[in-house]
């Protein structure tokens, strides 16, 4: 009951969240370098429910441009890391033996690289822009996808139906795209979207460093890493509301997700409470 | 043991030279010019000769193999290159700051591990009660929590609103020498914020593995022995149900890493990360990438030593090889 | 002397959709001196039996009725005084499948020591309580993954009898040995009842159970349904279901009973054994009572 409880809460709170990001720039558009300075620094109230930040600028408007920003970057970085990920894992799940060997060791030792690091290097050296936080993200959290398209083809490749296929005659392509995608596809759905509130984060930490994107846009870090000059001042709203709705989205996107995984999986479901 | 540090070696050590050569070849391909940079403000009035003269002293126009090997050779003899954004070789930063994010690192994970073993286990003892279902929420809601944020939210609450702790840096303003009871101080909320953030992992981790092992046919048994609770607990359950966690301790260290970056730049403290920032906001690749480099050896390093423990630990392991 | 007096015993597990009746309305008497011997097949509930005495059960058993050992109360004392009142000091337990009853990382020496130690014991006996159970304490440092099954059954074995307990249960002792270790762990069993002391066997081997038991109980689908001397159990097995599993021996009939027992989650609200009965009829659809639990027994003047 009280997992039917928070699961309508998470599904209203997307519900909510794509709603806002979707309306709020047809309703109540936003320009990026406005400035209003004589409001600066607003507690919240009834017309500004986030407070306004040290230049003015309504901090729960901008912080819904930013979540905007923020999600679609984390989930274009999603796809490309899955599409890396579904890539290295096919390869060692198909081929199997000496590339699997190599690749599963590969990825192990890769798991151990300090992968914000990384990151931080990867924007560094190609300036920080949308493109080098989305190749900063796909290079660095493609490994469980690789591990989890692996897998499943291993097992799939014991299982009778695909001999049964091959048996028949059927051709390596179609064994391939009528039997063996089917049902990996969904795994590498739920993976995607696990992934993405992890690339919000890699996005954010980077934005939040200053190495994400450009500083005059709206995106959740950026807000964040502004917000701190605020907080000196006890402006506390101005960093806090923006780090209050990566919290809510993540929970949000990680209740359904793990939802999902009970119904795709359901033997970790079945277990018995003894 | 020495067939698992030779395997574990045969793919470290090339990982090791493959990112030593994309770092490479990223700051190859990196727009910025060392040659500007090290001239820095003065790089607009300076002779044109004499940025040449830089270049070819460096060598940055010789082929990219050549440089490569220049560079990892230098590396090799300890001479880590020069940092154009701090102006002093890079060495000397790094020596300078990286006891302190050793520090860091250190407490937290003792903190972190000694914390969640502890509040795990008493969670998987009392599985169902209040405290397992309160900590647990609270788990969920705070690996939910960027560590930055929760570093901004802590600053605000406990060194603004309350005034208990400093809100950041390593000694007092007006100290004239650096003593262990004002970095102590200065360092509680920083590892305070890090064990938050990566504690929630351990955590439940260690609270449903020995949730489990206390179901256990060997735990039952050692029960109807007669052996106290405590006994139980500690002899039994918790010595099969960690023996994964050590390996996965070593595991975690990236997270670790990456937390304390976030931590030392919000709390302004003088360690690697906050250094590694600083050098990537200045595209300075000599340093950040000695510091990249020597931190992924290092985290490889520690992970190949929590799998030795691991081995010494399990004697089905130890003794079978 | 009673040891052990177990009064409408039950035990049920909720599970999320469905209630397990895995022990119902049991009712047994151990005395100082004698074996009981508990059999059925597998599934029916003997094993749950077994820790329901010891308060071992998962939170998601519901525990009814009465049970005592030695006047000591059973299933209304605390965690804290069934470890240091019961568990070990007047029950014993040999636990089922040796292999995973093996703490892995400790080995024989360090376990026994322990359990003396928690005895207030000398853990330096450990080497003579080893070789009462028949185990050489050569292999004392040895790990359980260093052990052959029948070796890892003589250390539980010997974990088991370190504290000397009035009464000892046998959890399957005997699956998986050869015949000479059977022998042995019987003639164990045996000894220890012809010097005073109770041993509860739970097994599904009747064989074994005819060898060494004074009394048998015979499980079926969480119920006793046929509780005499073993003498008369095995000459002249009263409740049908006794005799069909003496009948599926090997070396009587050898002929199997037909059907499947029923699941211990849809137990049906008469004689559980009707379906697979050849002497059932209407009145079986009423639950039968009595130690012998069957309205048309074989046999209807029996020793009880």
């Amino acid at each position: 009951m009280a997992d039917r409880t928070l699961l309508r809460a998470a599904q209203l709170t997307l519900v909510a969240a794509l709603g806002a990001t979707l309306l709020v720039p047809v309703i109540w558009p936003l320009d990026q370098s406005a400035v209003d300075l004589a409001h600066v620094g607003l507690s919240p109230s009834p017309g500004h429910p986030g407070g306004t930040d040290d230049l003015g600028r309504d901090v729960l408007h901008r912080s819904i441009y930013g979540l905007r920003v923020s999600v679609l970057v984390g989930i274009v970085a999603a796809l490309a890391a899955s599409l890396l990920g579904g890539i290295v894992g096919g390869l060692a799940g198909l081929l199997g033996g000496w590339t699997d060997r190599v690749l599963m060791r590969l990825i192990d030792t890769l798991a151990a690289l300090p992968h914000l690091l990384l990151g931080i290097f990867i924007v560094a050296m190609l300036r920080p822009s949308l493109g080098a936080v989305i190749l900063s993200i796909g290079l660095t959290h493609w490994l469980s996808t690789a591990r989890i398209v692996r897998s499943e083809l291993l097992s799939l490749r014991t299982r009778p139906f695909i001999d049964a296929a091959i048996a028949g005659g059927a051709s390596r392509r179609r064994v391939l795209t009528r039997h063996l995608l089917p049902h990996v596809l969904p795994k590498i759905a739920l993976a995607t979207t696990l992934m993405i509130p992890h690339a919000v984060w890699h996005e954010t930490s980077l934005s939040f460093l200053g190495l994400g994107l450009p500083p005059h846009l709206a995106s959740l870090g950026n807000m964040i890493n502004d917000g701190q000059r605020s907080l000196l001042t006890g402006s506390w709203w101005a960093s806090i509301v923006p780090g209050l709705l990566i919290i809510v989205v993540t929970l949000a996107i990680a209740a359904l997700a793990t939802r999902w995984r009970d119904r795709l999986d359901p033997r970790a479901r079945a277990e018995l409470d003894l | 043991m020495i067939k698992l540090v030779r395997r574990r070696l045969a793919v470290a050590v090339p990982v090791l030279f493959a990112t030593s050569i994309g770092m490479f070849l990223l700051g190859a391909a990196s727009p910025m010019d060392p040659a500007m940079q090290y001239a820095g403000a003065t790089a607009f009035t300076t002779d044109p000769a004499n940025l040449a003269q830089i270049r070819a002293n460096w060598g940055v126009d010789d082929p990219l193999p050549v440089q490569y090997a220049r560079w990892l050779g230098n590396l090799f003899q300890g001479d880590l290159g020069w940092s154009t954004s701090r102006h002093e070789p890079v060495g000397a930063v790094i020596a300078a700051r990286a006891g302190w994010t050793l520090l860091l690192i250190g407490v937290t994970l003792a903190v972190v591990l000694a914390g969640s073993l502890l509040l795990g286990t008493i969670a998987a003892y009392r599985r169902g009660g209040l405290f397992d279902r309160g900590i647990r929420a609270a788990a969920y809601a705070v690996e939910s929590m960027p560590v930055f944020w929760l570093a901004l939210a802590a600053i605000a609450v406990f060194a603004l609103a309350l005034g208990w702790f400093p809100a950041g840096g390593l000694t007092d303003v007006t100290a004239t020498s650096t003593t262990f009871g004002d970095v102590a101080h200065h360092l509680v909320l920083p590892v305070a914020v890090l064990t938050v953030s990566q504690a929630p992992w351990f955590l439940l981790f260690v609270r449903d593995s020995v949730a489990d092992s206390l179901r256990d046919d060997h735990v039952l048994a050692a029960r109807a022995r007669g052996l106290r609770g405590r006994t139980v607990l500690f002899g039994h359950a918790l010595r099969t149900a960690l023996l994964p966690f050590l390996t996965l301790v070593g595991t975690h260290l990236p997270e670790l890493v990456g937390g304390s970056v976030l931590v030392e730049t919000v709390f302004s403290l003088p360690g690697l990360g906050a250094v590694s920032v600083q050098a990537a906001l200045g595209s300075d690749f000599p340093l950040l990438a000695a510091i990249t480099l020597i931190t992924t050896a290092v985290v490889l390093l520690a992970n190949l030593c929590t799998d030795l423990a691991y081995t010494a630990a399990d004697p089905r392991v130890r003794i079978d090889g | 002397m009673t040891l052990l007096h177990t009064e409408g015993l039950s035990v049920r597990f909720r599970l999320r959709d469905a209630v397990v009746q895995a022990v119902t309305d049991l009712h047994l008497r151990v005395r100082a001196g004698e074996l009981l011997a508990v059999v059925g097949e597998s599934g029916c509930g003997k094993s749950v039996l077994a820790h329901a005495l010891l308060g071992l059960l998962p939170a998601n058993a519901e525990v009814s009725g009465h049970a005592t050992v030695d006047g000591t109360d059973l299933l209304h004392s605390g965690e804290k005084v069934l470890a240091r009142q019961i568990r070990g000091r007047k029950i014993g337990l040999i636990p089922q499948s040796p292999a995973t009853a093996l703490t892995a990382v400790r080995t024989g020496r360090t376990l026994l020591a322990e359990t003396l130690r928690a005895h207030d014991r000398d853990p330096k006996t450990a080497d003579r309580v080893a070789a009462d159970a028949g185990f050489d304490p050569a292999d004392l440092d040895r790990y359980p993954f260093q052990l052959s099954g029948g070796m890892a059954q003589r250390l539980v074995t010997a974990l088991a009898l370190a504290t000397d307990p009035p009464l000892l249960i046998a959890d399957e002792p005997t699956t998986g040995l050869d015949r000479p270790l059977v022998d042995h762990t019987l003639d164990l069993l045996r000894r220890r009842c012809d010097n005073g002391g109770a041993v509860l066997l739970i097994t599904h081997d009747l064989a074994a159970a005819e060898r060494v038991a004074d009394t048998v109980a015979v499980m079926y689908a969480s119920r006793i349904v046929e509780h005499r001397p073993a003498t008369g159990v095995f000459t002249e097995p009263a409740h049908p279901y006794t005799a069909a599993l003496l009948k599926a021996l090997p070396d009587r009939e050898f002929r199997p009973i037909p059907g499947h027992p029923p699941m211990l989650t849809a137990l049906p609200p008469g004689c559980a054994f009707a379906p697979r009965c050849p002497r059932a009829d209407t009145t079986c659809a009423t639950p039968p009572t009595g130690p012998v639990a069957c309205h048309h027994p074989l046999h209807t003047e029996v020793a009880v």
